[in-house]
């Protein structure tokens, strides 16, 4: 009798869901369910099937098997974003798909507008007035006439959920929808969110944010290396009974906790009271000769704008920065020739030079000593190639291979390369293996390991927690920009470090 | 053997095919007379297209090209008609005006971060206007169009070196030079690295924006010198000249292999193409059609060379997933077994 009631209120029912994508099960059997008027939070590390799951239930990917309903439908196999949107799943993503050029109104009716009787000429005042109708409903801070280019982010959201809306949508998904936004749009972004709710709308939120979570879910789906850990009833839920849930208790006692063992050699670098204006603030910190320092913190908190303003990308506000002992003014040209390298996050954007051939890329940073004067030393440049792809075992090991073809593992050992040929005192790593396979990820471990044991100081930034206690000597925590807390000389585990980027302090 | 290679073969046979099929229809094609009529006209293209691939494997555009070629002849024609300057110190000088434009591209481009098609569009009609201006006139204010007698100029354009035209010396000189730049040198790689991706390239230290500005100088440079080339064969200069020849430049580079999309091409691609699209404008002659189907001809070789090309990427995907699939296939069999 109560499975029968359950049933009816389930509105979102996911059955032992599998899917790979020609590899290992990224979704492994995976059970998940939205009730009717609920708000779900969805959580999980990087990498532990949130997105799938959520590219899944809309119809971006499709699953190899296991049973989905919605409100009472079968979803097919081959399911589509189209028959999503039919359904009434309307998603909100973290790359707001709206047109720039066009009002709130005709971004909202794109492809729905409507026409006067018996044309197919649009008419714009029903559609203006429409439009206005379902924001009065919801009291946006918005107006159908409104151009999109003039909109703040939170209001382009608001866009995003009427535009789902109008479509009758019965479930909400958002995708880290806070991340940003300023604290009074986030509050703004709550009120909304519970009038949904009890529109009777379901919102499944995907967040990294305890404090957010919290606040707002009424039940938490915790995934964990693609599979299920548990499903949390309201009173459940706790910020540190989450966190625990996501990185597990097993794995933590061996593989993933690391005694950090601070290097107390010469200071290479010294950062004081470096500010950014609405990136950073008063951020402080000293990096050893040999040490490998972590900068841990959720996204947004000002990790890779620090290492960009050290490496003289960024302007800095306030503060100083002392490299080898004399006061250093960053900028890119004078951090290469004093020694630091920077590998980009985001291999694709800012790291490859994919049209060109792995010779080349090495070559890049390496000018100065391949064309002194202006003529490039061929010969030179070959070797240093040949070198680099011996040192990092780049595969192919074809110098002439063009970049872009490589794997991802392969393109990132080619940005490491063409930086690890030059003399180095300091390294910027920011998120060095997104996206890579394991092996690859372990030769990368290796050669970051490495550099360090040869006195080369390296600052690492990353959201891979098990990355980032496993590599790094300290550990840096920043939050909101602000250095949050330190751990050094302790045994440091993912769900510490985890648990201070959410702004829980341990007590001593 | 590598895509491009293949490619440029395709090119050489059907170039060899095509004069062929002209010679079989009139051989007065393959008399020297014609084919150095025919590699001059290639030069005087080329030269423009050298500089202009450049722009391109930085990813941009300079559509202003025509622009300096009329102004550029604009300049020579005048001081050629008002002073007495000897034509060995002003000829120099005239790439001054050429570099001077494409200064003003390059930097309006970097420095505002505006877009290279608007800038050098608009920079285009102002040069064509100002030749305009800067033409030499009548006492009634028409333009007069100058025969140009002195003999230091016709030297360039009208005179040949053994049986080839100057203009296809220096073009050859020119191209070969150019593209041991961007291969051998330190701004050479600069320019694919600006190319390639603008981001990565200034994280590795590039100077992408006095990479993107010097392109432009050299674009510039490259136009005048053919403005000189051009108005010396023709022993005349309109305030017309040059404009429109941006299809037939942007033509050469295309089909030589060099994409809009930047970070790929050289210079060989491009001489390849401005010889091309002069074979086929001289066809069109020799073989008695209408010169009104050149624009068509060439407009219709661009599409199927751009056809082309995304095509053989396609097909070139498509076989490395196969051979990855073939090899992932053993791999699997291997373990199994």
């Amino acid at each position: 009798m109560t499975t029968q009631t359950n049933t009816n209120d389930d509105l979102l029912v996911c059955k032992q869901i599998v899917k790979s994508y020609n590899g290992p099960l990224v979704l492994d059997r995976v059970d998940f369910s939205v009730k009717r008027g609920e708000v779900h939070a969805l959580v999980g590390e990087n990498g532990a099937g949130k997105s799938t799951i959520i590219k899944v239930i809309t119809g971006a990917t499709n699953r190899n098997s296991g049973d989905m309903m919605f409100d009472g439908q079968v979803i097919p196999l081959n399911h589509s974003r189209n028959n999503a949107q039919d359904l009434g799943i309307g998603v909100i993503f973290q790359e707001l798909s709206l047109i720039p050029g066009m009002t709130v109104a005709q971004n909202i009716f794109l492809t729905k507008e409507p026409f006067f009787p018996g044309t197919r000429f649009i008419n714009h005042r029903l559609m203006n007035r429409n439009a206005q109708e379902l924001i009065d409903r919801y009291q946006f801070p918005l107006k159908a006439t409104d151009v999109i280019d003039k909109l703040s982010i939170a209001q382009r959201q608001l866009v995003e959920i009427l535009k789902a809306m109008s479509m009758n949508a019965k479930l909400m998904i958002m995708d880290e929808p806070t991340s940003s936004l300023t604290k009074t749009e986030v509050a703004m972004l709550f009120e909304i969110i519970r009038k949904l709710k009890s529109d009777g709308i379901s919102v499944l939120y995907i967040s990294h944010r305890m404090e957010e979570i919290y606040a707002l879910a009424d039940r938490v789906t915790v995934l964990r290396d693609g599979k299920l850990v548990a499903v949390l009833e309201k009173e459940q839920i706790s910020p540190a009974e989450i966190i625990r849930l996501m990185i597990g208790h097993k794995l933590e006692e061996n593989a993933l906790s690391h005694k950090l063992e601070p290097k107390d050699g010469e200071v290479v670098l010294e950062v004081k009271d470096l500010t950014s204006v609405g990136k950073f603030e008063k951020v402080s910190f000293k990096l050893h000769e040999g040490e490998i320092l972590g900068l841990g913190g959720l996204v947004g908190s000002g990790r890779t704008e620090v290492v960009r303003a050290i490496y003289g990308i960024d302007p800095i506000d306030e503060g100083s920065i002392t490299y080898l002992g004399k006061p250093y003014k960053p900028s890119v040209l004078r951090s290469i020739k004093s020694g630091i390298g920077f590998i980009p996050e985001e291999r694709r954007l800012q790291g490859i030079l994919a049209t060109l051939s792995i010779t080349h890329n090495i070559g890049i940073t390496n000018l100065d000593r391949l064309a002194p004067k202006f003529v490039l030393n061929l010969k030179k440049e070959g070797e240093f190639s040949r070198e680099g792809i011996k040192l990092v075992n780049v595969k192919p090991p074809v110098p002439e291979q063009l970049v872009g073809n490589l794997s991802g593992g392969n393109q990132q050992k080619v940005v490491l390369a063409k930086w690890l040929i030059r003399n180095l005192k300091l390294v910027i790593i920011d998120e060095p293996t997104v996206g890579i396979d394991i092996g690859a990820k372990d030769e990368i471990y290796t050669h970051i390991k490495n550099l360090a044991s040869q006195g080369v100081s390296i600052l690492l930034v990353s959201s891979d927690l098990p990355e980032l206690t496993r590599l790094s000597d300290r550990i840096i925590v920043l939050r909101k920009g602000r250095v949050f807390t330190e751990f050094k000389d302790c045994v440091v585990t993912s769900e510490k470090i985890l648990r201070a980027a959410s702004g829980i302090l341990e007590e001593a | 053997m590598s895509s491009q290679a293949v490619r440029r073969l395709i090119l050489i046979g059907l170039m060899i095919a095509i004069a062929g099929l002209i010679t079989s229809i009139n051989p007065v094609f393959l008399t020297l007379g014609n084919l150095q009529k025919l590699f001059q006209e290639a030069a005087q293209v080329g030269i423009i297209a050298v500089g202009f691939t450049l722009v391109m494997i930085t990813a941009g555009i300079d559509m202003s090209i025509g622009g300096i070629v009329a102004i550029t002849a604009m300049v020579s024609i005048n001081i050629l008609s008002y002073t007495k300057i000897p034509v060995p110190v002003f000829v120099p000088l005239l790439l001054l005006v050429g570099a001077f434009v494409g200064f003003i591209n390059g930097y309006l481009i970097t420095k505002f971060k505006l877009p290279e098609f608007i800038v050098t569009l608009a920079v285009r009609s102002v040069l064509s206007g100002l030749a305009l201006v800067i033409a030499v006139k009548d006492s009634l204010g028409f333009v007069q169009n100058v025969y140009i007698q002195n003999d230091q100029y016709l030297w360039f354009g009208t005179q040949t070196f053994g049986s080839i035209y100057r203009t296809t010396i220096a073009f050859v000189i020119l191209g070969v030079a150019t593209q041991l730049f961007i291969k051998n040198t330190r701004a050479g790689t600069n320019i694919y690295a600006a190319g390639a991706n603008p981001v990565a390239a200034k994280l590795s230290g590039v100077n992408t924006e006095r990479t993107v500005l010097g392109v432009y100088v050299f674009s510039g440079i490259c136009a005048s010198m053919a403005a000189i080339f051009i108005s010396s064969r023709m022993m005349t200069a309109m305030p017309e000249l040059g404009i429109g020849s941006e299809m037939d430049v942007i033509a050469s580079v295309v089909i030589g292999g060099t994409p809009f999309t930047g970070g790929v091409g050289d210079i060989w691609g491009t001489m390849l193409g401005s010889l091309f699209l002069a074979l086929i404008k001289n066809g069109i002659l020799k073989t008695g059609i209408s010169p009104w189907y050149q624009p068509i001809a060439i407009g219709g070789i661009i599409v199927v060379t751009v056809i082309v090309d995304v095509w053989q990427k396609k097909a070139h995907e498509k076989l490395t997933a196969r051979a990855k699939l073939r090899k992932l296939d053993a791999e699997a069999r291997k373990s199994a077994a």
